[in-house]
């Protein structure tokens, strides 16, 4: 669409925005509209066949047998003796039940039923007659339609009419009728069927691709479609599968980087520190300003060596190759073990039972000791930390004594490297800003969740909620 | 520690890590023998010997994993593979081919020393009889002799202390956190695949059908023990 077109079509008021059918109901009706208008086109044709056929052979009929009986009469009346009767000559005819014969001779008209006179035939038939030419023609007497053939006598001076009923015709053209329209509508009925039933059949390789693709978006990137016996499909099926290996391929690369820059990043890493232990031993020897430099050099070491491990770590979580090792375990005594190796000298609380858990023992680890000096380095140490458990759950609460996580930063602190108001208050930071990003990580593959409230009196409390035992 | 000071072999090809490491350990009181490749490191353990060898994962030439099984075959001195990561197959991988432990680059020089005197430490031998039996297993804390019907069995030093341990507990259920504590000097947060290994490689040498163990047996979701 050109830029022009697409501002006057955008500028256009939309009065009501139409409502679109879905393609399964699109095809349902384009099949019943289809099997309608071909149905109501056969009946259509049928009845006129029938029709035109039916009529056609009955006026045909009524012809060839006017003009028998004509003949009948005619040598009837051309008889000399005895004197020719019109009454018992027409009464003696053999006219099948619904029709009747009229004949006119010398001037008086005689009729053999009740039902057809002379005044029932129509006028301009008479008059053709008269001349002296046969023909026929349709008329309705008593609401019903009637078809008259007359045939002149020029031998006796006479005509003879013969009208015959069309009624049983249209009878059986009614019963035609409303069996065609009844066809029609069941046609009607089963192409909308057939419409539904050919739109399922058509749309479930597409509900297949779009619930692989919905599997493959929520990271299983194992996912691919099984070649199809249809050739059509075939071509589909491919390119989505090629397209799926190039994503996981980028993916892969993409979190291989992460973890060989990672990787690499240890060789350095490993001299830097060990050298600087060295150092670190005879801080003592040297002079005062390379004691300050020594210092500064073995806090940032430390931070960068934990800087690696956090993404190293995130990285594989993120490249999906983070793999969960669950053992069984009592929370209570793995929380005190890990709270007293992050250097928090607080006493666990919990009611006295053991608390049993799946965990993955590393892991958990780390997501109390990233807490434990989060607590430490920005909310003014741990006020208190319990191991609690109930209906199906189980939790491990940390408060701290600081001044509270506010309100709106308490789902962003858990991204990576946010640096809230609270912490960006510090001069300096030991942490890699990863910290609470993979406390979120670590409890998300355990299946549980992560968030931080309001401690009381004042602090923050940080709540970690794992599946229970079963 | 009493007597000559312990030798450590290193075997690491980055040289910049492989002085610091020197450096660092010579502090900790250990002589340092130095190898760039696996090849030059079976070398110096067969011309040299050592009482300790730290071996890199990633070595140029043959890897860690190759060294590791050769120095195994012919000796029980303490192996400690360094590797990259922990939660990889090179640790199991380490462990399989005979290590008795491994530390993660990169290492704190004194951790890695605290390791190195838990290996290099003597099974207990106070509190055990001289002599154990179990079902045709012989075992001998202070000697440190095991024999399975009366042939000796070859086990590294952290197999035996292992075993001795379980035999300590006869028919007690030890969990994997006791005996890491207890044979490897490790906390709570140790890593239980040391256990599961050794484990394993001592069914492979004490039991008569490794894969159906009566005598070290495993206790579900409690850990292991000796079948008294």
């Amino acid at each position: 669409m050109s830029a022009e077109a697409a501002r006057t079509w955008r500028r256009r008021p939309r009065a009501r925005r139409p409502r679109r059918l879905g393609l399964r109901a699109r095809v349902t009706a384009a099949f019943a509209l289809g099997a309608l208008s071909l149905s109501a086109v056969l009946s259509v044709l049928t009845y006129g066949l029938v029709r035109s056929f039916l009529v056609e052979q009955r006026e045909q009929g009524a012809v060839t047998q006017t003009f028998l009986n004509a003949r009948v009469v005619r040598d009837g009346l051309a008889s000399r003796s005895p004197q020719p009767d019109p009454d018992r000559i027409l009464s003696s005819l053999e006219t099948p039940s619904g029709t009747g014969a009229v004949v006119r001779y010398r001037g008086v008209w005689y009729a053999n039923s009740v039902a057809v006179g002379s005044e029932s035939l129509p006028q301009r038939l008479r008059v053709l007659v008269d001349e002296g030419t046969p023909g026929r023609q349709r008329f309705t007497l008593s609401g019903e339609p009637w078809l008259a053939v007359g045939v002149p006598i020029p031998h006796v001076h006479g005509v003879y009419f013969e009208a015959v009923s069309l009624d049983g015709v249209d009878g059986i053209l009614d019963v035609l009728g409303f069996s065609l329209a009844g066809a029609a509508m069941l046609t009607t009925v089963a192409g909308a069927a057939m419409g539904r039933w050919a739109a399922a059949r058509v749309l479930s390789p597409l509900t297949s691709v779009s619930e692989a693709a919905a599997g493959i978006a929520s990271g299983n990137l194992g996912i691919r479609l099984e070649a199809p016996e249809d050739p059509d499909l075939r071509l589909l099926a491919s390119s989505f599968n090629r397209m799926v290996d190039a994503l996981k391929e980028r993916i892969e690369r993409d979190a291989r980087f992460a973890s060989d820059v990672s990787h690499e990043l240890r060789s350095p890493l490993t001299t830097l520190s060990t050298a600087l232990e060295v150092l670190v031993a005879r801080r003592d020897e040297l002079p005062q300003r390379s004691r300050a430099a020594l210092d500064l050099l073995a806090a940032d070491v430390g931070r960068f060596q934990r800087m690696v491990e956090d993404l190293l770590e995130i990285s594989r979580v993120d490249a999906g190759v983070a793999e969960l090792h669950l053992e069984p375990v009592d929370l209570v005594e793995l929380v005190r073990h890990a709270v007293s190796a992050a250097g928090a000298g607080v006493v666990v609380i919990n009611d006295g039972h053991r608390v049993p858990a799946q965990v993955d023992k590393r892991r958990m680890e780390r997501v109390i000791a990233n807490l434990v000096h989060n607590a430490l380095a920005y909310g003014g140490g741990v006020a208190r930390v319990a191991v609690e458990q109930s209906r199906g759950v189980v939790r491990v609460v940390i408060d701290d004594e600081g001044a509270g996580v506010p309100p709106e930063e308490r789902e962003r602190i858990f991204e990576r490297f946010y640096r809230g108001s609270v912490s960006g208050q510090r001069g300096h930071s030991d942490g890699s800003g990863l910290g609470l990003a993979l406390v979120a990580e670590h409890v998300g593959l355990h299946g549980g969740r992560v968030w931080v409230e309001s401690a009381e009196p004042r602090g923050a409390r940080f709540i970690v909620e794992l599946p229970g035992e079963r | 520690m009493a007597g000559v000071t312990s030798r450590i072999l290193t075997v690491e090809d980055d040289e910049r890590i492989r002085t610091a490491m020197k450096l660092a350990l010579e502090d900790e009181g250990y002589t340092v023998i130095e190898a760039a490749s696996g090849e030059t490191a079976l070398e110096a353990f067969a011309h040299k010997g050592a009482d300790v060898v730290l071996i890199d994962v990633m070595l140029p030439g043959i890897d860690g994993f190759e060294v590791c099984r050769s120095i195994r075959r012919r000796s029980d001195v303490p192996i400690v593979m360094v590797t990259a990561r922990a939660d990889t197959h090179d640790v199991v991988a380490g462990l399989e081919a005979g290590a008795d432990d491994y530390v993660t680059k990169p290492f704190v020089a004194k951790e890695l020393a605290a390791r190195i005197r838990a290996l290099l430490r003597r099974a207990r031998a106070d509190q055990t009889p001289s002599v154990m039996t179990f079902d045709g297993l012989e075992l001998s804390p202070e000697s440190g002799v095991v024999k399975r019907d009366g042939s000796e069995v070859h086990l590294t030093k952290t197999e035996f202390r292992l075993l001795c341990e379980l035999a300590a507990n006869a028919g007690k259920v030890l969990s994997r956190e006791q005996l890491l504590d207890r044979v490897w000097g490790y906390d709570y947060f140790g890593d239980g695949r040391l256990v599961d290994v050794h484990v394993r490689r001592l069914r492979s040498k004490v039991e008569d059908d490794p894969s159906d163990p009566r005598l070290v047996v495993t206790v579900r979701g409690l850990g292991y023990k000796l079948q008294s």
